[in-house]
């Protein structure tokens, strides 16, 4: 057992370290990191500048989870379909370890990138126009990121299971983008979507990293509600997690029957 | 006892036609073969391009499902115990893919050895071995994008040893080495083939099949149509001679011409450079020659050969069509 967990790290550990190192040679990926997420910090907070000093960290916020998104979707997806032309994916279902795992990895690797990049343009951004970023409840901000970083990577690996499954997914990407962040409560409140729409944005993990991150910046959510929303965070991304692994097993058969794991056949 | 056993193992695939009226059409790769592998054996698997033999390999190494029949690796059956058998075999396919090209070599191999669960102190001395082994010291630590076609087939080795496998696949390892550099490959799957490893080994190259495999299966349009050791194979041959002629441009008609000629068993056409090599399989010998004279009348003719049948000529035989 001990073993287990151990080789489990070392798996995640490496597949982090390798995806990173890729990221950080890729011109496209770097771009994606580092100058996009400025220019729409810039763009977001410009937009809405006369909208009260108060209302900044709630853009910050909410635009920072677009781009974190955006990233797992974009980068996460193209790195499984990178790896499918690149001959790789079949290299590491033919490994004894579990793709699942190493999957886990890359999307970490990928939303800790994002994540501090977006941490660093929003700061960099607000203070060059003097937007004060005051936080109502830091300790519970600081715990809702990190909570934050588990809901996605436990999406994110829901997410990668599709570009594994269907070669031509990457074409859905940009269908994707919009209805999470509406769904999400990313940049308003899901109390403006149609009733109907509520149980979905229920059960998406990234919804409850949302509430908690604007309900701890800006202090509208009391502490209970904080923890409520950190505890189904946590049941959603424990249940994504642990049905991914029949996900996988289901994803990788199929994948195996209709020959879709590289693309020369 | 027997390291690889295939019985009955067939493989289809389902492909669409067409745009507004979609049509799907059943291509079937790989059509009911069967076979058995010892442990420790080399084998070969030759055919021509699309015969089948990445395909069998694929089943074999877990990546596809067999559409029916039945394979084991080490008495593990390919579908039910894939996980298990995972840890126990290596494979290649032939190819620059299959490799992180913005990463260095050593990085590559290091990746690999923990996705193999290679203990890290085992992998700190193993991945420096392997790279000494393939002959890529010096150069591990450059990225694979720099690498020439021979360095990353090696790499490609490096990576299917890593996890010392019993049973490895080399789908066509020498395929764009240059001589050298093709010799060398051949010279390492003969040190693994001393080391007891059980090999399936495909290949275009008649003579590289001959010179390492000691049984080999000839796979055309998906069927087994020969399997025996390579003296066995060119012993099917040993009642013809070969008659190889030079001629520059054949005419549309002519090959049709010999192939209906009585002492003609079969003919193939070799094109180098400019030239074109007419291959004349026939029991009558030498004086086959004289009977030629004829068909080859008013072309342009260079050197006329006869020679002993080799491992390509049975292979010829076999998959009877043009090299």
């Amino acid at each position: 057992m001990v073993k287990e967990i151990k080789d489990t790290l070392r798996i995640i550990g490496m597949s982090f370290e390798i995806e990173l190192r890729q990221n950080l040679t890729d011109g496209f990926v770097l771009f994606g990191i580092v100058i996009q997420p400025l220019i729409v910090a810039f763009m977001a907070l410009w937009m809405l500048k006369d909208k009260g000093p108060d209302y900044a960290i709630f853009v910050v916020v909410g635009s920072a989870m677009t781009g974190l998104w955006t990233t797992l979707l974009f980068n996460g997806g193209n790195s499984i379909t990178g790896e499918r032309w690149s001959g790789t994916l079949e290299s590491l279902v033919g490994a004894p370890s579990s793709l699942r795992i190493v999957v886990f990895g890359k999307v970490l690797a990928n939303i800790t990138q994002s994540l501090l990049s977006m941490i660093g343009c929003y700061t960099l951004i607000s203070l060059a126009m003097g937007y004060p970023l005051t936080l109502s409840r830091p300790i519970f901000f600081l715990i809702s990121i990190l909570l934050t970083v588990f809901a996605f990577v436990g999406f994110g690996v829901i997410i990668a299971s599709l570009f594994i499954l269907i070669p031509d997914f990457q074409r859905l990407q940009n269908t994707l983008e919009f209805p999470i962040y509406i769904l999400c409560g990313f940049l308003f409140p899901i109390a403006l979507l149609p009733g109907w729409t509520t149980p979905f944005s229920y059960i998406l993990s990234p919804y409850w990293a949302a509430r908690s991150l604007h309900g701890s910046a800006r202090g509208t959510l009391e502490i209970n509600q904080i923890f409520i929303s950190w505890t189904l965070l946590i049941i959603f991304s424990v249940v994504y997690i642990i049905g991914s692994s029949a996900l996988y097993r289901l994803v990788l058969k199929r994948a195996r029957v209709d020959a879709t794991l590289n693309t020369t056949g | 006892m027997n390291a690889i056993e295939i019985s009955n193992l067939k493989r289809q695939f389902k492909t669409t036609i067409g745009v507004i009226k979609r049509q799907t059409k059943e291509v079937i790769a790989v059509d009911g073969i069967t076979f058995d592998i010892h442990a420790g054996e080399l084998f070969g698997l030759l055919g021509p391009n699309g015969a089948g033999k990445t395909t069998t390999i694929k089943m074999l190494t877990t990546l596809l499902i067999p559409s029916s029949g039945t394979a084991t690796i080490m008495g593990l059956d390919v579908v039910k115990d894939a996980e298990k058998i995972r840890p126990r075999i290596g494979f290649i396919f032939g190819g620059e893919r299959g490799l992180y090209w913005r990463l260095s070599g050593f990085d590559n191999l290091r990746y690999f050895a923990t996705l193999y669960y290679v203990d890290t102190n085992i992998a700190k001395k193993k991945i420096p071995e392997l790279i000494e082994l393939v002959g890529l010291k010096g150069r591990e630590k450059e990225k694979v994008e720099g690498y020439s076609r021979g360095m990353r087939q090696r790499l490609h080795i490096a990576r299917a040893l890593l996890h010392d496998p019993e049973v490895l696949f080399l789908d066509e390892p020498t395929m764009g080495l240059d001589p050298v550099g093709a010799r060398e490959m051949r010279m390492t799957i003969r040190d693994l083939q001393s080391a007891k490893k059980t090999i399936l080994l495909t290949t275009h190259y008649m003579f590289e099949a001959d010179a390492l495999c000691e049984r080999i299966a000839v796979i055309n349009k998906g069927k087994i149509v020969a399997l025996n050791t390579p003296a066995k194979l060119k012993h099917t041959v040993q009642d013809l001679s070969i008659i190889e002629i030079e001629i520059f441009g054949i005419p549309p008609d002519f090959l049709e011409k010999v192939r209906n000629l009585e002492f003609v068993d079969s003919v193939a056409v070799e094109t180098r450079d400019q030239r074109q090599i007419l291959l004349i399989h026939t029991p009558k010998g030498p004086s086959a020659i004289s009977d030629l004279v004829e068909v080859l009348n008013g072309l342009r003719l260079g050197k006329i050969v006869t020679r002993e049948p080799t491992l390509e000529d049975a292979y010829v035989r076999l998959v009877g069509g043009k090299l």
